[in-house]
C-alpha cells in the first residue's frame, strides 16, 4: 500500500495549502515539506516492486507499482517540484498565491499517480487530472480573459490527445479483458495496434509534439513557475515518460517505432527552428520544450527507453532552471521580451545559473545534459547514420538557441533599469541548487556510473561511435556561434518572415482555420438547424392539428350548422302540411302521457315492498334489460 | 417497505393540498421532512440488500392482488438497478425541495405538486407491475406540466404544454406495446414484469414483436430524450423553475432509459438484440448532436439542457450494447450495462446541481445569457467553485461521478461496436469546450459594472449543492458500493435468455 502515499501525500497536502493560512513563509515551507515526504515515500516504496490493488469492482481496479525507471522520475518530481513551488511562494504576484500553491502540489499528485499507474484506468486518471490542474493553472490570472482563453486551449488540445489513451483502454479492454498493461501481451496484433496508436497520439499531445505543439505556446500566459513545473517534471513530462514505460509492450508493432521516431524528429527539428528566431524568452523555451521531448521520442522509438529516460531527467533539472531565470528577467524587464532584457551585470549569481542551464540546454560537457544528448545520437545511429546527423542537427539547433537566451537575457548590456525588481534569496537560491544538480549529473560521462545505473534500472544503452560524437560536438560549437551570431540581432523574430517562423511556423493559424472554427461554425449551425429543421416535424404536427381543427370549425358553421338550418326548414313545412293532424296530436300527447304517468305510479307503490331482495330482482330485471337493448343495438 | 417511499409523499401531497394556510418557511420545512423519510427508507432497503450471486434478482418485494382477473397487482420491488436509481431520485427530490425558491402564496400548492410528482416518480422506478408503471408514467407529465406551467417563468405555458403534449404522445405508444407485450405469447394473463421478464413473451420475434418494439423505443426515446425527438426539452428547461428543472433532468429523463433496460431489453431480448445497432446509432447521433448543439447555445440553461441530451446519449450507448447479444463477450456488455446506470446516477446528481445553480443566477440577476456575465469568481467564489466541479463532473473527469460512467460506457461499448464508441469519445471532448467556454464567459474575465451587487450562495444553496456534489466526488474516487448493486442486476440481464 506504501506505493499510494506517493500520490496521497501531495494531494492531502495540496489539500491542506488550499485552505490553509496564507503566507509566503508556510506557502515554502509546507510544499517543500509535502515534496520531501513524497520523496521519502518514493525511496521507501521503491524497495518492493510488488503490485498494490484497489478494487472498484468488475474488470475495474486501480493498480499501482513502481518499476525502477518509474521510481526514478518519481523521486525526481518531487525534487523539481519543491525547487520551484518554493521559488513561486516568493517570487509570484501575492494575488490568488495560495490557490496557486495549492494547485502546484496538486499538480505533483497528478503526475505521481499516473507514475505509479500500472494499469490503463489509473495512468487515465492521474494523466487527465494533470490535464485539469494545468488548466487551473495556465488560467490563474482569471480576471485575464486571454489567460482563461489559452487555459481552455490548452485543455482542448491535450484532452484531444487524451482520446487516444480511451481509445487504447478500450483496445486492451475489448482484446484482454481487462486494463492492465499487462494486459497488451495478450493482445491480437490488431488491438495491439491501435492501443499504440493512442498511446503514441496521446503522449505526442500531452509532449508538445507535432501538431499539437502550438499548446504549449499558449500556456505561456500562466505564472512563470507554472511553466517551470510544467515543462520539467509534469505534464510536459508525461507525455515521454508514458512512451518509454510501455515502449518494451508495444514495440512489436512494426510501424511504432518509425512513427514515434518521425513525430520526435519532426518536432527537435521545427522546435529548434523556432526557438533559434523566438524573440520572447518564455516562448523560445517553450518550443525548446517540444525540441527535447522530441528527441526522447526519437530515443525511445530506436528501443532505448533508457536513454529517454536519462535525458528526461537532465531536461528536468535545466529546463525548471532555465524558466525560472526567465521569471526572473522578465520580472525586473516588464515583459519577457528578449530585446529588452540583458542583466548580467546586475544579477551575477542569477546569469552565472543561467549559464549552466543553457550550456546543460546546448548539451555541452561535462555537463550531464551533454552526455544523454549523445547517447540519444548514438540510439539514432544504431538505427541508421542519417537519422544521427538529423539529430545532431537538432543538437546544433539547440546549442543556437541556448546561446541566444543566455547572451540576451543575461548577456551584459546597458541596464535600462524599467523596474526596480530584485530578487528575494529563495529566487536566487533555488536555480542556483537546480544549476547545482546539472553540474552532479556530469558524473553520467563516467563509465562506472551510467553502466551501474543501466544495469539498476534494467535498460540497454547504444554502442556510440567516435564519429558520432566528434562530429556532434562539433556541431554544438557551430550551434553556439550560430546562437551568437542570432543574439547580436536583437529585434530578430519580431517582424517579417521570422515572426512568422517563431509563431511555431504558422501552425496555431493552421490549426484554429482547420479545426477550432470549423467545429465552432458547425456548432452554431447545429444549434440553428436544431430550433429550425429538427423542431420542425414537431411544428408541423402541431400547425397540422391547428389547421384540421380550424377546417373543421369552418365545416362545422358551414355543412353541419346548414344541416341543422335545413332541418329546421324542412320540419317548419312538415308542420305546416300536418297541422290538422298535429293539433290532435300535441293536445293528446299531454293529456295521455300524464295518464300513463299516474297508473305507473300506482303500480311502483307496489313494487316498494320494503324486501331487498325484491330490489335486487328488479335492480338484476333492469340490467338485464340495458343489456338487452345495448346487445339489440338500441 | 418500499410501498411507504411512494405512500409518505402522496399522503404529504394530499395534506399540503388540504391544510390551512401556514408560512411559507414552515410549508417548506414540513414538505423537506417528508421528502427524506421515502430517501430514509431507500437508504435502509439498500443496507439490506443482497448482491451476492445467488441472491434474488428483485428484493424488498411487496405483492398484493388488485385486479385478479386481468393480472394486475400492487407489486413492489427493487434490483440494483432500480435501487439505484430511485435512491439517487429520491435525493435529487429532496434537495430540490430544499431548494430556497421565491414563491408567492401559493407555496403551499407548490410543494404538493413537488411531493405528488416525487411519490409518482418514485413509483415508477419502484413498481414491478406494467399497468402500474403506466399509470405512474404518465402521472408524473401531469406533476411535471403543473410545476412548469404554474411556476415557470417566460414561455412557461407554451414551454409546459409542448412538454406534456409531446411526451404523452410518446407514453401512448409505450401503452399501446404495453398491451400487445402482455396479451402476446402464452401463459395466464399478468402485468407482473417478474414473470413476464422470465416468460419472454414473444421468444425469437417476428413482426409483432418488431412493432411492439418500436412503440417501446419510440416512447422511451421521446423521454430519454434521443435526437431527433428531443426538441421539448430545451424549452421545458428554460422555462422552468430551477427545482423543477432539476428534477427533469435528473429524475424524469432516467423514466426513459430505465424503461429501456426494465422492458424491452428484458422482456423481449432477442427483438432487441436484433434492433440494438439502430438504437446504438441514435444513441451517438443524440451524444454527438447534444454536444455540438451546446456549443452553440449562448444561454446557460439551454447548453446545459443540451448536454443531457448528450449524456442521456451514452446511457442509450451503453444500453444498446448490452441488449447486443450477438456481439461482443458478456463481460463487456455488462460493462456497458453498468456503465450506462452508473450514467443514469451520474447525471442526476450532477445535472441537478447544475440546474439548481442556473436557478441562482435568475434570482439574482433575471437572465441565462453567458454574456451578461463575467468575472463573476470577483464576487462569488463560492459559486463559482461549487459550479466548476460540477462542469468538471460533467465534462468527464477522472475521480468525478462522470468519468467512472462514461468509461466504463465507452470500454463495454467499443468490444461490440467500436466505431460508435469511437465516434461517441468525439462527444467527450466537446463537452470539454463547451463547459469550460461556458465558465469562462461566467465566471472569469472582467465583471460587468451592473453584476457588482452579485451575491453569492446562501448557506442552505450552499449546503444542497455541497451534498450532492459530495457524492459526485465520492463515487469518482470509490464507487465500490455503487457498483456492487448494479452489477449484480446487470449480470442477470447481459446473461440474457440463455443465461
Amino acid at each position: 500500500m506504501i506505493v499510494w502515499l506517493l500520490f496521497l501525500i501531495p494531494l492531502i497536502g495540496g489539500l491542506i495549502l488550499l485552505i490553509g493560512p496564507i503566507h509566503r513563509s508556510w506557502f515554502a515551507g509546507a510544499s517543500s515539506t509535502t515534496c520531501l515526504a513524497t520523496l521519502a515515500a518514493a525511496m521507501i516504496a521503491n524497495g518492493s516492486r510488488s503490485a498494490s490493488i484497489i478494487e472498484w469492482g468488475g474488470p475495474l481496479r486501480l493498480t499501482a507499482t513502481l518499476t525502477p525507471m518509474s521510481a526514478l522520475v518519481a523521486m525526481l518530481v518531487p525534487i523539481v517540484a519543491a525547487a520551484v513551488i518554493a521559488y513561486a511562494s516568493a517570487h509570484e504576484d501575492s494575488c490568488g498565491l495560495r490557490r496557486l500553491i495549492g494547485l502546484l502540489v496538486l499538480f505533483v499528485a497528478g503526475m505521481e499517480l499516473l507514475l505509479i499507474a500500472d494499469d490503463f484506468l489509473t495512468v487515465l486518471i492521474g494523466w487527465e487530472a494533470v490535464g485539469a490542474c494545468s488548466w487551473a493553472l495556465i488560467g490563474h490570472q482569471w480576471r485575464d480573459a486571454e489567460a482563461g482563453e489559452s487555459a481552455i486551449y490548452a485543455f482542448i488540445a491535450t484532452r484531444l490527445g487524451d482520446l487516444g489513451l480511451f481509445v487504447s483502454a478500450m483496445a486492451v479492454f475489448a482484446g484482454s479483458g481487462s486494463f492492465a498493461f499487462a494486459g497488451l501481451s495478450q493482445l491480437s496484433s490488431g488491438y495491439l495496434a491501435l492501443a499504440a496508436a493512442g498511446v503514441t497520439v496521446s503522449a505526442a499531445a500531452k509532449s508538445g509534439q507535432v501538431p499539437f505543439a502550438p499548446w504549449l505556446f499558449r500556456a505561456m500566459a500562466g505564472p512563470t513557475s507554472v511553466s517551470a513545473l510544467l515543462h520539467a517534471a509534469t505534464m510536459v513530462a508525461a507525455g515521454a515518460y508514458l512512451l518509454l514505460r510501455l515502449q518494451p509492450m508495444l514495440a512489436p508493432v512494426a510501424w511504432f517505432g518509425p512513427v514515434v521516431i518521425g513525430i520526435g524528429l519532426a518536432t527537435a527539428l521545427t522546435g529548434g527552428l523556432v526557438a533559434l528566431v523566438q524573440p520572447h524568452a518564455k516562448k523560445l523555451l517553450a518550443a525548446s520544450t517540444s525540441a527535447h521531448y522530441g528527441l526522447m521520442f526519437v530515443a525511445t522509438g530506436a528501443g532505448f527507453p533508457l536513454v529517454a529516460l536519462f535525458h528526461l531527467v537532465a531536461h528536468a533539472l535545466f529546463k525548471s532552471l532555465l524558466f525560472l531565470v526567465a521569471g526572473i528577467a522578465g520580472e525586473r524587464a516588464g515583459d519577457y521580451q528578449l530585446r529588452h532584457m540583458g542583466f548580467g551585470a546586475l544579477m551575477p549569481m542569477i546569469a552565472g545559473a543561467s549559464a549552466i542551464g543553457a550550456l546543460a540546454l546546448a548539451g555541452v560537457p561535462p555537463l550531464g545534459a551533454g552526455w544523454t544528448k549523445e547517447q540519444i545520437v548514438s540510439a539514432a545511429g544504431s538505427h541508421s547514420a542519417l537519422l544521427a546527423i538529423l539529430v545532431m542537427l537538432a543538437g546544433m539547433l539547440s546549442a543556437a538557441y541556448a546561446a541566444r537566451f543566455h547572451l540576451l537575457s543575461f548577456g551584459i548590456v546597458k541596464d535600462e533599469n524599467i523596474t526596480s525588481y530584485f530578487p528575494a534569496p529563495v529566487e536566487k537560491a533555488m536555480p542556483a541548487l537546480l544549476a547545482i544538480g546539472s553540474i552532479a549529473l556530469g558524473a553520467l560521462w563516467l563509465g562506472g556510473v551510467h553502466t551501474g545505473l543501466s544495469h539498476q534500472l534494467g535498460g540497454a544503452l547504444p554502442d556510440g561511435q567516435l564519429w558520432e560524437i566528434g562530429a556532434s560536438l562539433a556541431l554544438v560549437v557551430v550551434g553556439l556561434v550560430l546562437g551568437d551570431a542570432a543574439a547580436r540581432r536583437r529585434d530578430l523574430g519580431t517582424a517579417g518572415r521570422a515572426a512568422m517562423v517563431a509563431d511555431w511556423l504558422g501552425l496555431p493559424r493552421l490549426v484554429d482555420a482547420s479545426l477550432v472554427r470549423p467545429i465552432l461554425l458547425l456548432s452554431t449551425l447545429a444549434a440553428r438547424a436544431d430550433d429550425r429543421i429538427v423542431d420542425t416535424g414537431v411544428t408541423c404536427t402541431a400547425w397540422f392539428g391547428q389547421t384540421v381543427s380550424t377546417l373543421a370549425t369552418l365545416a362545422d358553421a358551414r355543412i353541419v350548422d346548414a344541416g341543422v338550418a335545413w332541418t329546421a326548414w324542412i320540419s317548419r313545412q312538415l308542420s305546416c302540411l300536418g297541422s290538422g293532424i298535429g293539433e290532435a296530436m300535441t293536445d293528446g300527447l299531454p293529456t295521455y302521457a300524464a295518464r300513463l304517468v299516474a297508473t305507473g305510479g300506482q303500480q311502483s307503490v307496489r313494487l316498494q315492498t320494503g324486501m331487498t331482495h325484491h330490489y335486487y330482482v328488479i335492480i338484476v330485471g333492469g340490467i338485464v334489460g340495458v343489456v338487452a337493448l345495448l346487445l339489440l343495438g338500441l | 417497505m418500499l410501498t411507504l417511499a411512494i405512500l409518505i409523499p402522496l399522503i404529504g401531497a394530499v395534506i399540503l393540498a388540504f391544510a390551512p394556510p401556514a408560512n411559507r418557511q414552515a410549508t417548506r420545512l414540513a414538505a423537506l421532512a417528508t421528502a427524506l423519510l421515502p430517501l430514509i427508507v431507500l437508504i435502509v432497503v439498500w443496507m439490506g440488500f443482497d448482491t451476492s450471486p445467488d441472491a434474488p434478482a428483485f428484493q424488498a418485494v411487496e405483492d398484493f392482488a388488485w385486479i385478479p382477473t386481468l393480472g394486475v397487482g400492487w407489486r413492489v420491488g427493487v434490483d440494483g438497478i432500480s435501487l439505484v436509481i430511485a435512491t439517487m431520485s429520491a435525493l435529487v427530490f429532496a434537495a430540490s425541495i430544499a431548494w430556497p425558491i421565491e414563491l408567492d402564496d401559493r407555496s403551499r400548492q407548490y410543494y404538493a405538486w413537488l411531493l405528488f410528482l416525487e411519490s409518482v416518480s418514485l413509483a415508477v422506478f419502484l413498481v414491478l407491475d406494467l399497468l402500474l408503471f403506466y399509470v405512474f408514467f404518465d402521472l408524473s407529465l401531469v406533476g411535471m406540466f403543473f410545476l412548469i406551467s404554474r411556476w415557470g417563468h417566460g414561455e412557461a405555458q407554451s414551454a409546459a404544454l409542448k412538454f406534456f403534449l409531446y411526451t404523452f404522445v410518446g407514453s401512448l405508444a409505450i401503452l399501446l406495446a404495453i398491451i400487445a407485450l402482455v396479451l402476446a405469447g402464452d401463459g395466464p394473463l399478468t402485468f407482473d414484469m417478474r414473470v413476464l421478464i422470465t416468460r419472454h413473451p414473444y421468444g425469437a420475434g417476428g413482426w409483432a414483436a418488431g412493432l411492439t418494439l418500436f412503440g417501446f423505443l419510440f416512447g422511451f426515446a421521446i423521454k430519454t430524450p434521443l435526437f431527433p425527438l428531443h426538441t421539448w426539452l430545451p424549452p421545458a428547461h428554460v422555462n422552468a423553475p430551477a427545482p423543477a428543472s432539476a428534477i427533469l433532468a435528473g429524475v424524469l429523463l432516467k423514466m426513459g432509459t430505465y424503461g429501456l433496460i426494465r422492458i424491452p431489453m428484458s422482456m423481449m431480448p432477442e427483438t432487441f438484440a436484433r434492433y440494438a445497432p439502430i438504437l446504438g446509432a441514435f444513441a451517438v447521433a443524440s451524444i454527438l448532436w447534444g454536444a455540438f448543439v451546446a456549443l452553440g447555445q449562448a444561454d446557460m440553461k439551454r447548453r446545459i439542457a443540451y448536454t443531457s441530451i448528450n449524456h442521456m446519449g451514452y446511457a442509450v450507448l451503453g444500453i444498446a450494447a448490452a441488449g447486443s447479444l450477438f456481439f461482443g463477450s458478456e463481460g463487456a456488455r455488462q460493462l456497458a450495462l453498468t456503465g450506462a446506470v452508473v450514467e443514469m446516477v451520474a447525471h442526476g446528481l450532477i445535472t441537478g446541481s447544475l440546474f439548481l445553480m442556473t436557478g441562482i443566477f435568475w434570482r439574482r440577476a433575471k437572465t441565462y445569457q453567458l454574456d451578461a456575465y463575467g468575472g463573476i469568481a470577483g464576487v462569488a467564489p463560492k459559486l463559482t467553485a461549487l459550479f466548476i466541479l460540477a462542469a468538471f463532473a460533467s465534462l468527464g473527469l477522472p475521480g468525478l461521478a462522470g468519468f467512472v460512467a462514461e468509461f466504463q460506457v465507452f470500454a463495454g461499448t467499443f468490444a461490440v461496436y467500436p466505431w460508435f464508441a469511437g465516434l461517441g469519445l468525439i462527444g467527450i471532448l466537446i463537452t470539454a469546450a463547451l463547459f469550460l467556454t461556458m465558465v469562462q464567459r461566467v465566471f472569469f474575465g472582467e465583471l460587468p459594472a451592473d453584476r457588482r451587487l452579485f451575491s453569492d450562495l446562501t448557506p442552505s444553496e450552499y449546503a444542497i449543492v455541497g451534498v450532492l456534489l459530495t457524492l459526485v466526488v465520492v463515487v469518482g474516487v470509490y464507487p465500490r458500493w455503487l457498483l456492487a448493486p448494479i452489477h449484480a442486476a446487470a449480470a442477470a440481464i447481459t446473461a440474457g435468455p440463455l443465461g
